[in-house]
């Protein structure tokens, strides 16, 4: 598992190391074909280890000593290279292990976009100058990533946003 | 007067759409390219079926040239123009001709445009016309799959891409907390961070998380504030005494919400309506209140996340067992695959014994740590019931153990009592010294206290009244910031109308000139008048006096030879001055006839008549250079 790292020189292995962090905090992952040293089941193995090893220190909160003594089958150039990226990187995962714990529910909003048009005229009606809004909501269900896609006029829009604020101040009790 | 209507003249053709250059600033410099481009761009405008016809460029070839002089010429006519025109107008142009063409032209304009753009139109007409410009516009294009857009760029690209932001890196050193930045933080920053455009996935998903980015901070440090403000600064706490305390509050709130909802769990099975993640956080809830009574305790409950991510590691490492074991047992496959079946039902079997077995210890260890807290209360009860019992031996003891001698004891004790209240008494009376000082200080501390407490709560009041009228400054800024770009823009529409009034004020001031100009000419008409009338007065005068000195000289002419003679000389002198009178009025007619002459031959100088006729000696001979070319291909085909 962690071992393979030592496959990697340790002057290319900090760059690695961040790449797996950026991969942790929910941006792209190191690509296999810029390192060809690992099969490929070594490499999931490798980053899936490394990963849940980055978590593992940051949400136990470790120490140095800790980490370090987790690391105990590495050599000591690579124990440093990853206590070094840990060290660096330790809010950034903490801020991602916090975004997970957030969204531990059923649903979660991923990102929104809205769109508003003018309807100029209907089947039915020549001058009709509507404003609608269309709203894009990336909802994240069961760990798959869901799009929904709703038209709003004047009114929905209206009754959306007041239950939304009446959630907010529900929230802003609890807190 | 003259450069005014030009200038008025080159304003209205660049309105039109003619590219008059900057240094051009009068009709004298008009070229004929000029001349017939404006008059095009003019009758475009004013009858567009009657200007599209017509190329706003000469032609290189003589007799295009000539032909399109005479369409022009055609034209200017059909729009009514009643002066002098035809092809030589353009072609070899004088100043006063084309300037009355042009002013003919430029009053033909239509004006409704430009009285429908200075008037204020309401937004949502401005908003309609722009609609039904860009809808027209886009009509005229041809349609494009939306796949090679980009080919036309018809519409904006927001439309292609959806909104997708994902979480970013920032270097972000804290510098107002006084804490020294961590040397890997900066070591990664300076060596490892990509640029922010490198960072996201798609490249188009760089401004979502740019503007994802920004408004999570925005937001994040306004409902801090807001917080603060109403609430945070009632505490009268330290902004991290507050967090601090904050957070305590909902760590246990969560706490208790868990609980139940575990509690809850445990009865009803209806796990499919919460998700994974929570369903793992329930099931570890539960497992732990089972086992290891972690939450009885409730203090090492401090950091969720640490409940979803413990297991993580364990599972890995799971894999990374059976990952290991993998690669080694790869000998024959249907052998190794019967092993799998086998070892897999026998380990399905075992784990199923496991977990019953799990779940019997389960319930025994339940009834269990139940019976140990009934036992242990039940000890504790007995513990206090039996030190209760032992000081009521103690006691009992005591009063049998003094009993023999029970009189002297008496009184001992007697005398021991009373010594005791003595010691009271003085007691007492000493406490009361030393407590009304006491007393007094703390009343006086008190009202330090409650004084103080008036004073923060007026500071509070203070400086929330401050607050809010923070905010009310920072809208009235913004609302009169608004105020003076919309200002801004209604002045930059304004200059129009500057200048329409400075024409008026031209126009009026012209016309009181030309109002002078006409009481002088009415003064020097009748200085005329008058003049006229003293010559004719004077002619009468001159002949009745000639008439009687004639007859006077005549009568004494016959008796007198001397005034014969000057009789003679009466006539000739007579005789001579009408002559002279004469000549003078001859030469004041000659000379009035020169004047008419020398204006003739300005106008006919402003005519360039001798460039005119070498150009059109010149075009003469292009055109009979062309009609010979024509001629011979003819003969050639």
């Amino acid at each position: 598992m962690i071992k393979l790292l030592e496959k990697l020189p340790p002057n290319e292995c900090a760059k690695f190391l961040h790449r797996v962090v950026d991969g942790v905090c929910g941006r792209n992952p190191p690509r296999m074909t810029d390192y060809s040293m690992w099969s490929l089941t070594e490499w999931l193995e490798l980053l899936d280890g490394l990963s849940s090893f980055f978590r593992f220190a940051v949400g136990k909160k470790c120490s140095d000593e800790e980490v370090l003594e987790s690391l105990g089958d590495l050599d000591s150039g690579h124990r440093d290279a990853v206590l070094t990226c840990l060290k660096g990187r330790r809010d950034e995962i903490r801020h991602a292990l916090l975004e997970r714990t957030n969204a531990v529910s059923s649903a979660q909003l991923q990102d929104f976009d809205w769109q508003i048009k003018l309807a100029l005229s209907s089947d039915k009606i020549s001058s009709l100058q509507m404003a609608l809004l269309n709203l894009n909501l990336d909802v994240k269900q069961d760990g798959v990533v869901k799009p929904v896609s709703i038209e709003l006029n004047r009114e929905e829009l209206q009754t959306l946003i007041s239950s939304l604020e009446a959630a907010n101040k529900v929230v802003l009790q609890l807190k | 007067m003259m450069e005014e209507v030009d200038r008025i003249l080159i304003h209205s053709l660049r309105q039109t759409g003619t590219e008059v250059r900057e240094d051009v600033d009068s009709v004298k410099q008009f070229s004929s390219e000029l001349i017939v481009e404006a008059v095009v761009r003019c009758l475009r405008v004013i009858d567009p079926l009657l200007g599209n016809g017509l190329s706003p460029t000469l032609p290189p070839g003589m007799s295009a040239r000539f032909r399109l002089g005479m369409s022009l010429a055609q034209a200017c006519q059909d729009l009514g123009y009643k002066g002098e025109i035809g092809y030589q107008t353009f072609l070899y142009s004088s100043e006063p001709e084309i300037r009355s063409l042009l002013m003919f032209l430029v009053e033909k304009l239509p004006r409704a445009s430009a009285e429908a753009s200075d008037q204020p139109a309401g937004k949502s007409a401005l908003l309609q016309k722009a609609v039904s410009a860009q809808i027209k516009a886009q009509l005229a294009l041809p349609w494009i799959p939306p796949r090679l857009a980009f080919l036309g760029q018809t519409q904006s690209a927001g439309l292609f891409h959806s909104f997708h932001s994902q979480p970013l890196s920032l270097p972000h050193i804290p510098i107002a907390l006084g804490k020294k930045p961590v040397k890997e933080v900066t070591d990664y920053y300076r060596d490892f961070l990509l640029p922010v455009t490198a960072q996201p996935s798609q490249h188009a998903s760089v401004p979502a998380s740019l503007l994802e980015h920004h408004t999570l901070e925005i937001s994040a440090t306004q409902e801090w504030e807001n917080e603060w403000n109403s609430q945070g600064l009632l505490t009268r706490l330290s902004p991290e005494g507050y967090r601090s305390r904050k957070r305590a509050r909902l760590q246990k709130r969560i706490e208790e919400q868990l609980r139940a909802a575990t509690q809850f769990n445990t009865t009803s099975q209806h796990a499919s309506r919460l998700g994974p993640d929570l369903m793992e956080l329930m099931h570890s809830f539960g497992g732990s209140t089972i086992g290891g009574n972690i939450l009885a305790k409730g203090t090492r409950f401090t950091h969720t996340e640490k409940f979803t991510f413990t297991q993580e590691p364990e599972a890995s490492s799971q894999q990374m067992v059976t990952a290991n074991v993998l690669p080694s047992s790869w000998q024959s496959e249907e052998d190794v695959q019967a092993q799998q079946q086998e070892e897999l039902h026998s380990l399905q079997q075992q784990l199923q014994q496991l977990s019953v077995r799990m779940e019997e210890m389960g319930g025994e260890i339940k009834q269990l740590s139940v019976s140990i807290t009934q036992v242990s209360d039940e000890l504790k009860q007995r513990e206090r019931s039996n030190a209760e019992k032992e000081d009521s031996v103690r006691v009992k003891k005591q009063t049998i153990d003094l009993l023999p001698d029970a009189e002297s004891n008496l009184a001992k004790l007697q005398t021991l009592v009373e010594s005791s209240s003595k010691r009271v008494v003085s007691l007492a009376s000493q406490w009361e010294k030393h407590r009304a000082p006491l007393i007094e200080e703390r009343r006086r501390l008190k009202e330090l206290c409650s004084s103080r407490e008036l004073e923060s709560s007026r500071k509070l009041s203070e400086i929330k009244g401050l607050h809010n009228k923070i905010r009310q400054s920072a809208e009235e800024a913004k609302k009169k910031e608004g105020l003076y770009k919309q200002l801004i823009t209604e002045f930059e529409n304004l200059p129009k109308d500057v200048s329409r009034s400075a024409y008026t004020m031209r126009i009026l001031e012209i016309v009181g000139n030309i109002k002078k100009q006409k009481e002088e000419i009415t003064k020097i008409l009748s200085d005329t008048k008058e003049l006229q009338k003293e010559i004719n007065s004077l002619t009468g005068k001159l002949d009745r006096t000639f008439a009687v000195t004639d007859e006077l000289v005549f009568k004494d002419a016959k008796k007198d030879e001397s005034v014969r003679k000057s009789y003679k000389y009466l006539a000739a002198l007579h005789e001579n001055c009408t002559q002279l009178i004469q000549t003078i009025e001859d030469t004041g007619t000659i000379l009035r006839e020169i004047r008419d002459l020398e204006e003739q031959i300005e106008t006919e100088n402003g005519k360039k008549t001798v460039s005119n006729l070498e150009k059109i000696l010149e075009d003469y001979k292009a055109i009979r250079q062309e009609n010979s070319t024509l001629a011979a291909t003819i003969r050639e085909a």
